[in-house]
């Protein structure tokens, strides 16, 4: 029935809605998985590059390859990196942390601004894993929501966050999160961690669907405002959009895909974006994919100008 | 203001720390402490380490040693304890205690490279006997060797000692003592004609002057340092002078600090003894009365072997001072000879020969020892000004020197471990004897051991290749009489020449001409210099290697057989301490598993060859004695026949289970009063070993100067050990003094009456020069011996002195100490302390990791720059008690060439980090 | 429109309402845990050179364990949730691995924020924790020759000391260490050496068990303090203004 109505409905671009179907083929579900794949490697990857350095004493060119943890590391030695939010709620209890850390702060700022705020959540955060497992699991036994809470409380949470911080003079959330506190106890030792983790993904899998990254996590949220002026993007190109919605469905921050939005940008403007690639990989008329804003915007440009000139006309 | 205000400080922090805690335990707390104690046993002991000899109280509860504490009524410690001392009763109780035999093993059967596998005591007995045979058969008694020790218990040292020298008819027997305190046998041998101190522990309280000669005391000697430091600070009058080659803990209290070059002891002791003579200080009526002069040859060599076949190419520049020796400027002027003089080594197989000197040669001979020369050549600390330096010497002088002044010498190993350690000790006696300062209540010089029986078992009973018990030796006809009559042996059973020495068994190890050794209670794979040798031979050469220990250890990992041997407290025993004291234990508790002591391990070998395999004739090379056939021991067994004894008589039999000795039954309830004895349990004929062996062994020396009590008296609750001479249940506190020793002579006032080497030729400083002997009964010897450079110095490519010696935490080769986790724990590598100068010199830091690099091997070890040792620039030190740091791979196996005794003091090393 | 405008408004205002309330509920129990942690234990034994004040120091620690890759002794160790320390932050338990002093600090030169100050250049100035003895079952005080911790100690002599004194019931010395705040540096090693079942000294923080001399008084012999011969007036007393007489009540008032 269902597949007969599907199969007459057609989009707004007037083509027929199409909808994803996992491929049978081993490299058509590779092509599926590539960014997940790939996010996992690099999660991985660096949460390796850690544990070798401190457990197995990596190096290279006699440097150590990558010391430290998310919140604050040192890359073969010299090149600082540390968590620019972190730094923020330490300077909020009126601690002015030596220069290194700044600059460490200032370098992954950087690369924020360029590849996106939030890829951070999606592509490095350790945390994803277990809330992408929770969600997945979710998935499969069509679990409910307990109750419904708005996505916007996380920047309640981040004001919270750095009031907190001025206020009792220690880093608010570098305190509790479990985010740290997985990282750390995965290259440092295993303590009662765990805990907090496993609560995560309890919160996640039966109370509220992207319970943590999508309402609570004051971390999220700080990406998500840096985020906006990131120069990696999804981008959208609107004519062969079918509204098939199947991006939406599988998106942690189904939000962002607001195709009106995203067609007059040409791409997903959200801070809150992860770049996570799924909807990339599940969008049976490639309208989404990775692309440079300026790059976008030179493309966009014309467009607008010829729907202006259509409206005119 | 007399008092600087430091001084003022510290004054003040003691007294106020003093009445802290003096404050007494309040009567509850020591009752609620006592309150797990109720089903303790109590019996006394002795601790198991060093050579003072604290007494110990041990608690066995559930046939486990539970508890132990230092024994109240022991006069050496009144209830206090080392640290080393404070874990004795976990000593036993290490993880991996041996309980069984294990041999190497392949394919069923013994293989020397086969991997070491749980065997019966048949199987191991078997093998080991066969082996024995094979080279008993094939090189007769000269290819057999015993490893023995200054640890064994008496009746241990007494039953190995008889079954080698009566039973196998060899001398190859030598303990670990050898290391210790050969040197200062030599020397109180050559002085007094008789071994062991004048004195005792009580000179600390009598004396007003403690110098301490290379002995690090406040380590080495924690407990008899309490004492010395009681005396220095209870009397203002009392002074202490540490003269050592690195500034060590023995130091912090002393008054002056002298800090000297390796070697120049000699050089410093001829200094004193010039300016005791330039002061007219001599003591003339007791040196007229009581002493004589003499002297010796100085081209003696170094100990090493003649040859060079053997050693490292790395070795061959030490190696051939062994044969020439070109003196030094020092050298040249100290012996009166010229600089560059090459001098042949003709007298390293005769180097204990020595003649009598008038007073006026002595003179001669310490004459150019001025207090400038001296100083140039002993000032070890190259940041120290020399004014200062010669002030302390003077100094020194000054407090032996004077007529009012009670002085009391201490050394250990700066003397014994030392290239002329027996000269070193005899000079010092000659120091006090010019002083006429010995053998009385505060005056004398005493010789510290560093082992709990090296006096009472090594010595005593004679454990060495040359001795017999009660002072006898080998080489004497009378001695071997003596020894043959109160043995109840045939006469020329004993062997006449003198066995391999311990150094000279691991080089007769690698030239193959030892076959087969026993290790016992000994760890001499760990514990002899230049180490890599000897390891490979042991694995390399065809030979066979029992060793008998608790533990594994680097000899037992070497062995080819291990026997898993009983523990202090799981046997019955006695030990002699320095200061002549005897005291004794009973067994506490079962030794673990099939772990047996080593008595046993004896008296079982011993059941496994008859008269006929051992009394028959035997080739001894190079035995050259009068009455023997050269080269020959000579078949006693038809005069054994003839006392009745059959050539199928086991030597179990013959030496041990006599007649006599089965009489003294097991159980003997007045003695054991409860307590087992797995020994006679296992044996089962009825006799109690120990008791009967002791008693047997006691006759060597009663009425010959060397008189113990019975074994009970030495059980009896009230007695906390007995120092001998026993005479008439008394002991005997000073000897040689009129009025303490029943030896003395009436009227003598003091009388040197030790028998040995008591009749000379005379001669000048540098020759006999008159062959007929002058008795000089009753009398000690004044040596003049002069000042010989290290054979080792640093040089250009090894260019730091290096010396190795003891923690307080540890013990020895750390075999016990280290299976204690608290000091473990406490004390877990040797670090090579290094000045800090020369470690910036080099690029090093603290807690770096470095190379050890010596002629002979390198080893790592993490360096340390501070703390309890204070090397001066260009010197260095590490302990020795830890394989991990197998300090002797370094170590120059050079020995003192009369003693034999290896000098662990001074080897030349580069360090460089790892 | 009204109505609608009118509900929106009121929708909006409970809305802002419940916010707040939620913020104010979960900031309160956030800040109650914060507290809990970083104020409950606040003796952790720090790295050398972390900074002296715990709240400092907790401030600006990233958690970032830096330093603890940077210590060859593998001593530090980073706070986990049950540590019963500040969660994430290094620190280190003496009984187990100590502080071995390097030279070189290479810890503190690792530390990205300064929570491990970078003024400390010389280790011996660290001040990590304060050794104290536990007299009564230090066996040195006791009258055995330990001394452990005095050998062992890397700042020999001057943070601990032995003292010598007659036992008295016997002819022995007693060599007694004692430990001076001036130069300990509280690395631990003698915790860690301590042979006794339960160590009898160990380092804890200086605030826990030091005292102090009040500042009006110096004692007898530990200052100079030669007569000052040309003594000048500094400071003048109140003058002018005529404060009301105090003792007023006492004298006064009440019964004789």
């Amino acid at each position: 029935m269902n597949d007969k109505q599907q199969s007459v409905r057609l989009g707004p671009n007037g083509k027929p809605v199409r909808y994803f179907v996992m491929p049978d083929s081993l490299s058509g579900k590779l092509q599926v998985w590539r960014y997940l794949l790939l996010r996992r490697a690099v999660q991985l990857g660096l949460l390796l590059l850690f544990f070798g350095t401190v457990n197995w004493d990596w190096k290279i060119a006699e440097q150590p390859v990558l010391t430290g943890n998310l919140s604050s590391s040192e890359l073969l030695g010299f090149l600082p990196l540390a968590d620019p939010f972190a730094v923020l709620q330490i300077m909020l209890t009126r601690q002015i942390p030596q220069q290194e850390v700044l600059i460490g702060a200032a370098i992954i700022l950087a690369a924020v601004a360029l590849i996106g705020g939030r890829t951070w959540c999606a592509w490095v955060c350790p945390l994803n894993m277990v809330t992408d497992l929770a969600a997945w699991t979710r998935r499969r036994l069509g679990i409910k929501d307990v109750f419904i809470l708005s996505r916007q409380i996380r920047y309640t949470v981040l004001a919270l966050t750095l009031f907190l911080s001025a206020l009792t003079g220690v880093a608010a959330f570098e305190w509790i999160s479990p985010i740290s506190m997985l990282h750390r106890e995965l290259i440092y030792g295993i303590g009662a961690g765990w805990i907090a983790v496993i609560g995560v993904f309890l919160f996640d899998l039966f109370i509220l669907r992207n319970g943590w990254c999508g309402h609570l996590c004051p971390l999220g949220a700080f990406y998500a405002v840096i985020g906006k002026v990131a120069l990696l993007r999804i981008a959208f190109d609107t004519p062969t959009c079918t509204h098939c919605g199947e991006c939406a469905k599988i998106c942690p921050e189904p939000q962002v895909l607001n195709i009106k939005a995203a067609s007059v940008a040409g791409m997903i403007a959200s801070g809150e974006c992860t770049n996570c690639g799924r909807c990339i990989a599940v969008c049976p008329e490639d309208t989404l994919k990775f692309d440079l804003r300026h790059h976008i915007q030179n493309q966009q440009v014309p467009n607008t100008t010829e729907s202006q000139q259509r409206r005119a006309a | 203001m007399d008092l600087t205000r430091r001084e003022f400080l510290k004054t003040s922090a003691a007294t106020a720390t003093a009445t802290a805690a003096g404050i007494s335990v309040p009567a509850a707390v020591l009752a609620e402490s006592g309150k797990g104690d109720a089903d303790i046993q109590w019996d006394k002991g002795v601790c198991r380490f060093c050579g003072t000899g604290c007494g110990i109280m041990v608690g066995t509860k559930d046939g486990r040693v539970v508890a132990t504490k230092g024994d109240p009524d022991a006069p050496v410690n009144k209830g206090l304890n080392c640290i080393k001392g404070y874990f004795n009763g976990k000593i036993q109780y290490g993880q991996d205690r041996l309980t069984q035999p294990l041999m190497r093993m392949k394919d069923g059967k013994f293989d020397k490279n086969g991997k070491f596998q749980a065997v019966s005591w048949e199987t191991a007995f078997d093998e080991m006997t066969r082996q024995f045979k094979k080279t008993y058969n094939e090189m007769g008694p000269a290819g057999v060797a015993v490893f023995g020790s200054g640890q064994y218990t008496i009746p241990e040292g007494y039953t190995m000692a008889k079954l080698m020298k009566a039973g196998f008819r060899s001398n190859n027997i030598d303990p670990n003592a050898r290391h210790c305190m050969a040197s200062a046998v030599v020397a109180f041998i050559q002085t007094f004609g008789i071994d062991e101190p004048a004195g005792n522990y009580d000179d600390i309280e009598h004396t007003d002057t403690v110098i301490t000669w290379g002995a690090n005391m406040a380590e080495c000697h924690p407990i008899l340092w309490a004492r010395v430091s009681d005396r220095r600070l209870t009397n203002d009058n009392v002074k202490l002078v540490n003269l050592t080659t690195i500034s060590n803990q023995t130091s912090d209290i002393a008054d002056s600090e002298i800090v000297f070059k390796p070697g120049s002891d000699l050089a410093i002791q001829n200094y004193l003894m010039r300016e005791i003579i330039k002061r007219n200080a001599v003591d003339h009526d007791f040196v007229k009365k009581h002493c004589v002069f003499a002297t010796g040859p100085y081209d003696i060599g170094y100990g090493m072997r003649p040859t060079d076949k053997y050693a490292f190419e790395a070795e061959k520049d030490i190696q051939v001072k062994e044969l020439r020796v070109t003196l030094d400027k020092h050298e040249a002027i100290a012996q009166r000879r010229k600089e560059g003089e090459v001098v042949e080594q003709k007298n390293t197989k005769k180097p204990v020969k020595h003649w009598m000197i008038s007073f006026e040669e002595f003179k001669r001979g310490v004459e150019p020892y001025t207090l400038d020369f001296v100083a140039e050549v002993s000032k070890g600390d190259a940041n120290e000004s020399m004014d200062q330096y010669k002030a302390k010497l003077k100094a020194l002088a000054d407090l032996y020197a004077d007529p009012k002044r009670k002085v009391t010498s201490f050394w250990t190993m700066g003397f014994n471990q030392h290239y002329r350690g027996s000269w070193v000790n005899e000079q010092i006696y000659a120091l006090h004897l010019l002083l006429g300062k010995q053998a009385m209540p505060g005056n004398g010089a005493f010789s510290l051991t560093g082992q709990p029986s090296a006096c009472g078992t090594a010595r005593e009973v004679g454990t060495f290749a040359h001795r017999l018990p009660a002072d006898m030796v080998v080489f004497n006809p009378k001695h071997r009489a003596r020894s043959e009559k109160l043995w109840k042996l045939p006469a020329n059973t004993l062997n006449p020449k003198v066995g391999s020495h311990i150094t000279k068994i691991m080089r007769d190890l690698e030239d193959g001409s030892i076959k087969w050794a026993w290790v016992q209670v000994n760890n001499p794979f760990q514990a002899t210099a230049n180490a890599n040798h000897w390891i490979k031979a042991a694995r390399k050469m065809d030979n066979f290697l029992v060793v008998s220990d608790p533990y594994p250890t680097v000899s037992a990992k070497v062995a080819d057989l291990i026997l898993p041997t009983a523990m202090i407290f799981e046997k019955w025993g006695l030990y002699g301490n320095a200061e002549r004291r005897t005291q004794a234990w009973r067994q506490q508790v079962a030794p673990p598993g099939e772990a047996m002591a080593d008595v046993w391990q004896h008296l079982e070998f011993a059941k496994r060859f008859t008269l006929k395999e051992v009394w028959g004739e035997k080739t001894v090379p190079g035995l050259k004695a009068k009455g023997f056939e050269d080269g020959k021991l000579p078949d006693v067994l038809a005069e054994a026949q003839k006392m009745g004894y059959s050539p199928e008589d086991t030597l179990y039999d013959v030496l041990f289970a006599t007649k006599d000795n089965l009489k003294v039954k097991w159980p003997d309830t007045a003695v054991a009063k409860g307590h087992g004895n797995h020994i006679a349990e296992k044996l089962g004929d009825g006799w109690f070993p120990e008791k009967a062996l002791f008693n047997e062994y006691r006759e060597f020396g009663v009425n010959f100067q060397h008189d113990l009590a019975e074994f009970d008296v030495y059980y009896g609750d009230k007695v906390r050990g007995l120092k001998w001479p026993v005479i008439d249940g008394k002991e005997t506190q000073w000897r040689f003094n009129e009025k303490y020793d029943p030896y003395c002579a009436k009227g003598s006032g003091f009388d040197f009456y030790g028998k040995a080497l008591k009749a000379l030729p005379s001669g000048d400083l540098d020759k006999v020069t008159k062959k007929d002997k002058t008795s000089l009964a009753h009398k000690a010897k004044i040596f003049f011996r002069p000042y010989a450079a290290p054979p080792e110095q640093p040089d250009k490519n090894y260019d730091l002195w290096f010396s190795t010696g003891r923690v307080l935490e540890h013990w020895h080769t750390g075999t016990m100490t280290r299976r204690v986790p608290e000091l473990h724990r406490a004390v877990p590598t040797a670090q090579l302390f290094m000045n800090p100068d020369d470690a910036e010199k080099r690029g090093l830091k603290r807690n770096d990791l470095v190379w050890i690099e010596s002629r002979r091997g390198k080893i790592k070890a993490l360096l340390e720059t501070q703390g309890r040792n204070r090397p001066a620039p260009g010197y260095t030190f590490a302990a020795f008690f830890d394989e991990g740091v197998f300090v002797n791979k370094v170590c120059l196996d050079v020995t003192c060439p009369m003693s034999k005794e290896e000098d662990f003091k001074k080897a030349a090393i580069k360090v460089y980090k790892a | 429109m009204n109505t609608k405008s009118s509900t929106t408004r009121r929708d909006f205002l409970v809305k802002m309402g419940q916010g707040a309330a939620l913020a104010a509920t979960g900031g309160l129990i956030w800040s109650y845990l914060l507290n809990q942690q970083a104020r409950a234990t606040p003796f952790a034994i720090r790295p050398p050179g972390a900074l002296a004040d715990p709240d400092d120091f907790n401030a600006r620690c990233i958690k970032c364990g830096q330093c603890v890759d940077a210590c060859p002794y593998d001593t530090l160790k980073l706070a986990t949730a049950d540590a019963g320390i500040p969660i994430g932050t290094p620190y280190f338990i003496p009984r187990e691995i100590p502080c071995y002093m390097c030279e070189d600090i290479p810890c503190l030169k690792a530390c990205p924020t300064g929570a491990i100050d970078p003024a400390l250049e010389n280790i011996d100035d660290s001040r990590m924790g304060l050794a104290v003895i536990d007299i009564e079952n230090c066996l040195s005080w006791q009258g055995l020759r330990c001394e452990i911790c005095f050998r062992e100690c890397p700042v020999q002599g001057k943070a601990i000391s032995v003292e010598h004194h007659p036992r008295r019931i016997s002819k022995h010395a007693m060599f007694v260490p004692l430990v001076h705040s001036s130069d300990c540096t509280g690395c631990g090693i003698c915790e860690k050496a301590c042979p006794t079942e339960e160590a009898a000294i160990r380092v804890v923080q200086p605030e826990l068990v030091q005292g102090k001399i009040g500042d009006h008084y110096r004692l007898g012999w530990t200052v100079d303090t030669p007569i000052t011969q040309e003594f000048e007036i500094r400071g003048k007393p109140d003058a002018g203004d005529r404060a009301p007489p105090t003792g007023l009540d006492y004298l006064n008032e009440g019964p004789l």
